[in-house]
């Protein structure tokens, strides 16, 4: 059997306890470390499950996950994966071949950014098309999920931004080589997020945003550090708020009334 | 030799209508380095303190040893034009007003195909070539060469034939007969001219002309030269006619008769052609008279002509009285100095129309008008293009050509290297400039600065540059454009250090060689190797000398020379590729399918490039070869390094968000470009079509992570589905011989896959010159085989003409290609066997 295990979003003990008890019987405990992070160490994880897991990367969950999937014929593996299992899209694709190889799968449903996110008080019904902000480059600077930012605003819904995250990324020269090499991790944050599109906002006059259109910025969400502001992007572009992981959401124009009372506790 | 100080150099540097830089291009053996040394003997500048202390070019041992030009060598020289011969140039901007001296920097450079590379560099900083070609052996394939390169740089020609005496004593041509040979030759140049050279063009008419004076005769060999005007000069005052209307007379279709004194522009049986009869005729009578020993003739014909014997010749005879007399007679230095002076043009003349072939920028910025007035006030522009080793091991002086400003020591300056974009840093350093030096031969002189029209050295600057760049002090300057190069580096050999411990040395010296030469390439192999690229045998057997004595200074294994291939297609892909990014979001399609023939070809030669317009490039691939006019207007990049001969074409309709992959669909090309699927060489004559891409929702699945590795895997791809080929590089090779070593030639050529391609007698002599098509993997060891069965006779020039298809399939084992793949895979340490389709290909 395969097990997806979401783990949650805060510390080690998010995990529920369903996954607890598949983690401790399994054979074999990968954990995804790419796509997003927990606030403790892998360590941590080991300890409290009192049992040796192995960090699986993107080269190894993207191309070398076979391997594991022909284990799980006979034996019980689990990837462990930050927040839900399926909150990235990636993981299908992992299900499918699953299936193709003909392994059981099995799915345990956590706490994703993709709800936690009410936490700031915007109700997730009000939500559109969540995008992702990358990390610009020298000479790659997309710029297409501004369009559907916009989207969301025009219909008067929130935009949740996911920021991006490199843990293992390869260098861009590298891309090229035969031998890879890998950039530090680097995590965006709501300063770098929020002068990244106001930037794009520049080369867009009357887009509907401008700089002074309010942004929530939330960190650590989920841990007991968690924090919440609510800034004008102008100002979002140089508030530092601690610790990653970062999102941002992008607030309707018209709030609702108990959405602009919670709000305002962040002011 | 003049004796000048370093500050009257510096005067007549200011004086930049009467500088006049220029080349010797030739090929080998036409005896360019000869006839340099009679000019230099004549007009050579030596700084006052190394009077005495002479022999300029050919300052290498092994230069001396073997007789041949290795490195191109720039010497400065000093020449005043008499007045009355100051009235042949009219072009004010040729001259100073009031000024006779003329500043002349001559670069002499190797003959030899292999180095013609060394040429290349030396064309870039003249504005003129003297052309010499041996009169016996006519116009061969390496005059050829660079007088093509130097129309395309717009350099202009005089042309010089040489070794008349050979003419005359071995081969006994009558008059007639050699004025027959000058005559072909002269159309031969001509022709070459005219094909690369467009009369209405900005450089206008530059065909050579003896009756204009821009083509001289004689001999290096003994030192004596002439071009019509001295004869006329000669004979104006006594025919009381004008010097000019008498030049013309003295060439062509021109028959005096002496009876009746009348001019003819036919012949008949009393009148005779008036260049042999005025010019050739006294010539053969001094050969004659001397040569047979008639004493009193001899004495009566030097009265003649003029010469007095100085007392230590008079009991010479025979060749040696021949030198002495030709040489007071006709002296080379004078006549060839006033072709120059008179028919070469100033840097302002040449930077006028030379200004749009130089500069990459915009054409009417700064910079741009700089180079076009040549202006000393302007930002500084200066071209580097070649590194010449100093004394002190490692470190090498710039040497190039102030097109624009002055270069002066101290001076803060940018140094762009060849992969400098503007507005961008890479490839890019303000520095200082160290030194700026004068080079004469092996000497050098510090000088405060140079201004725009000059040759110059510069120090401090070598540890910037590979091997060529731009310095300026403009901040907004584009880059001069980069050389061209006829030939290209199509045989290897991996070097290694025969003691392991000597390895950093040995890159150290290999990083060193890079520098020195304008062309070798010296490529780290990510197995490792270290690869040593040049143009011929020849060329790498000094290169691998120069790296083992010079530059790294430690005994070398080297291995034997091989062949780069290139991979190319010989068919469309068989079906539509499919390859899935490593997340299975992100989906390319595309095929494969060979370009149509010639435009590799055309893309090498730069007729079709990135930098050209869209649009207009878009029609001519239409109408040339009927590229469908909309994709042909949407071609992403040429690769590989962004301007080979392989295209990535979108043929997408209507996908979203493509415009956010193409950097890393550009780069994943580059890289399959670059490393093809059989053996990791280079592509050619590839077009890539990408059909539809699928992808994922979010950017941030979308990277050059997930695109550029994909992009590789779906060319690939590609390229197994469309029949994949080799291509291997193949010399033009002229073989000069007696008629009786040309069966020899022809068992050689048999035995090494070449073909004759034509064979003729060369006009006037029993020799032959037999052309043939050589694979360049089967040249190795060539000539002395060649030798070897014509005893010795034949002499072969091989110079790199094209790529063609090693015939065979290269998945198919016990074929050729086969095992040239596996070879070369094994060498670069890849996996043997072939490469795996379904490594590349996905399902969909």
């Amino acid at each position: 059997m395969f097990y997806l295990i979401g783990l949650g979003l805060g510390n080690a003990k998010d995990i529920t306890v369903k996954g607890l008890e598949i983690v401790k019987k399994c054979d074999k405990v990968l954990l995804e470390g790419y796509t997003s992070i927990l606030t403790v160490g892998h360590n941590v994880l080991e300890e409290f499950y009192g049992r040796p897991i192995i960090i699986a990367d993107r080269e190894l969950c993207e191309s070398h996950i076979d391997k594991f999937l022909m284990e799980a014929r006979d034996d019980d593996i689990a990837l462990l994966v930050v927040g839900d299992p399926l909150g990235a899209t990636t993981h299908t694709d992992m299900l499918l071949r699953a299936k193709q190889l003909g392994v059981r799968t099995e799915i345990i449903h956590n706490a994703s950014i993709m709800n936690a996110v009410s936490c700031c008080g915007l109700q997730l019904y009000n939500f559109g098309e969540t995008i992702s902000i990358p990390y610009w480059t020298e000479t790659w600077k997309p710029d297409s999920f501004y369009e559907k930012i916009i989207g969301n605003y025009t219909r008067n819904l929130h935009t949740l931004c996911l920021l991006d995250i490199k843990v293992k990324e390869p260098t861009e020269e590298s891309l090229t080589k035969k031998v890879r090499q890998y950039m530090k991790p680097k995590f965006m944050t709501v300063s770098e997020a929020s002068t990244q599109l106001l930037h794009i906002i520049k080369e867009n006059q009357n887009s509907g945003l401008t700089e002074d259109t309010l942004a929530v910025g939330l960190s650590r969400v989920g841990a007991p550090d968690q924090r919440i502001t609510v800034l004008s992007l102008k100002d979002m572009q140089t508030h530092e708020l601690g610790p990653p992981l970062h999102s941002l959401v992008i607030p309707s124009p018209n709030l609702h009334p108990l959405e602009l009372d919670y709000l305002a506790q962040f002011r | 030799m003049v004796n000048f100080t370093v500050d009257e150099i510096r005067g007549m540097m200011d004086k930049k209508r009467n500088i006049r830089n220029m080349s010797v291009i030739a090929h080998v053996d036409h005896g360019k380095s000869t006839l340099t040394d009679s000019l230099v003997s004549k007009a050579g500048i030596i700084a006052g303190a190394r009077a005495g202390e002479t022999r300029f070019t050919d300052t290498r041992k092994d230069e001396q040893d073997r007789c041949i030009t290795i490195k191109s060598t720039a010497i400065s020289m000093y020449f005043e034009l008499e007045e009355k011969d100051l009235v042949f140039i009219t072009n004010p901007d040729q001259r100073e007003k009031s000024e006779k001296g003329f500043l002349i920097n001559l670069i002499d450079s190797p003959g030899h195909v292999d180095f013609s590379s060394e040429v290349t560099a030396a064309l870039r900083v003249t504005d003129g070539a003297l052309v010499v070609v041996d009169c016996v052996s006519g116009v061969c394939v390496q005059t050829e060469t660079v007088l093509r390169q130097a129309i395309a740089e717009r350099i202009k020609p005089i042309l010089f034939m040489n070794k008349m005496d050979r003419a005359l004593l071995e081969l006994q041509l009558e008059a007639e007969e050699l004025y027959q040979t000058f005559q072909r030759i002269v159309e031969n140049v001509n022709v070459i001219i005219a094909t690369y050279n467009d009369d209405g063009g900005p450089m206008g008419e530059v065909r050579v002309d003896p009756s204009k004076g821009s083509v001289g005769f004689g001999s290096g060999l003994h030192g004596w030269a002439f071009t019509l005007k001295q004869f006329s000069e000669m004979y104006a005052d006594k025919f009381k006619i004008d010097l000019v209307k008498l030049m013309n007379r003295l060439w062509g279709e021109n028959f005096f008769n002496a009876k009746t004194k009348k001019w003819a522009k036919q012949k008949d049986s009393d009148n005779k052609r008036s260049f042999c009869m005025y010019v050739l005729d006294p010539i053969y009578k001094v050969f004659n008279a001397i040569m047979n020993f008639r004493k009193e003739e001899i004495d009566s014909l030097l009265t003649k002509i003029g010469v007095t014997l100085k007392h230590e010749d008079s009991d010479k005879d025979g060749k040696a009285l021949l030198k002495v007399v030709m040489r007071s007679w006709l002296p080379a230095g004078e006549a060839l100095l006033q072709m120059i002076a008179i028919h070469l043009p100033s840097p302002v003349v040449a930077q006028k129309y030379r200004m749009e072939m130089l500069y990459e920028g915009p054409h009417d910025d700064e910079a741009a008008l700089g180079v076009k007035n040549c202006d000393p006030e302007a930002p500084l522009m200066m071209y580097v293009s070649k590194m010449v080793p100093t004394s002190d091991k490692g470190r090498f002086y710039a040497f190039g050509r102030v097109f624009s400003g002055k270069v002066a020591t101290g001076q803060k300056a940018r140094i762009m290297g060849p992969n400098y974009q503007p507005g961008k840093k890479e490839d890019l350093y303000e520095k200082t400039i160290q030194r700026t030096i004068l080079m004469m031969g092996r000497y050098v002189e510090a000088i405060e600065d140079v201004p725009s029209g000059n040759i110059c050295g510069l120090v401090g600057v070598d540890q910037f540059l590979v091997k060529t760049g731009t310095i300026t002090t403009f901040k907004n300057a584009h880059n001069m454009k980069v050389m061209k190069f006829s030939v290209s580096p199509v045989v290897r050999v991996a070097v290694e250090p025969k003691n392991p411990a000597d390895l950093p040395k040995l890159v150290e010296g290999l990083k060193r060689l890079a520098k020195s030469d304008p062309m070798v390439q010296c490529i780290n192999e990510e197995s490792g190797e270290h690869i040593v690229a040049g143009a011929g045998e020849l060329h790498l057997e000094i290169c691998l000398k120069d790296l083992e004595e010079d530059h790294a200074c430690i005994p070398i294994k080297k291995s034997d020379p091989v062949v780069s291939y290139r991979e190319t297609v010989g068919e469309e892909s068989n079906q539509m590729c499919l390859s899935k990014s490593p997340n299975k979001h992100n989906r390319l399609f595309m095929r494969a399918c060979p370009m149509p023939d010639g435009l590799p070809e055309d893309i090498d030669d730069g007729k079709v490039n990135p930098r050209d317009d869209f649009k207009t490039r878009a029609r001519y691939l239409t109408e040339k070869y009927e590229y469908d006019l909309t994709e042909a207007r949407k071609i992403w990049c040429f690769g590989p390094e962004g301007t080979g001969p392989n295209l990535l074409v979108d043929c997408t309709k209507g996908v979203q968000y493509l415009n956010e992959i193409k950097d890393s669909v550009v780069a994943g090309f580059q890289w399959a470009a670059k490393e093809g699927v059989m053996a990791e060489e280079n592509l050619r004559g590839v077009r890539f079509n990408i059909y539809d891409v699928t992808l994922h929702t979010d950017a941030i699945h979308r990277g050059g992570g997930q695109i550029i590795p994909t992009t590789r895997r779906c060319l690939y791809a590609c390229l197994l589905t469309a029949a994949p080929r080799l291509m291997e590089p193949v010399y033009l090779c002229e073989i000069q011989c007696p008629e009786v070593a040309v069966g020899g030639i022809y068992g050689v050529l048999n035995r090494r896959r070449g073909h004759v391609f034509e064979e003729s007698q060369v006009a006037g002599t029993p020799m032959f010159v037999v052309k043939a098509y050589l694979p360049v993997n089967e040249s190795f060891g060539f000539t002395a085989d060649l030798r070897s069965n014509t005893g010795g006779q034949a002499f072969p020039q091989c110079v790199f003409d094209h790529w063609q298809i090693l015939p065979g399939d290269p998945s198919e084992p016990g074929s050729k290609p086969y095992a040239v793949v596996q070879e070369t895979r094994k060498r670069k340490g890849l996996k043997e066997g072939l490469p795996d389709l379904a490594q590349y290909l996905d399902k969909l």
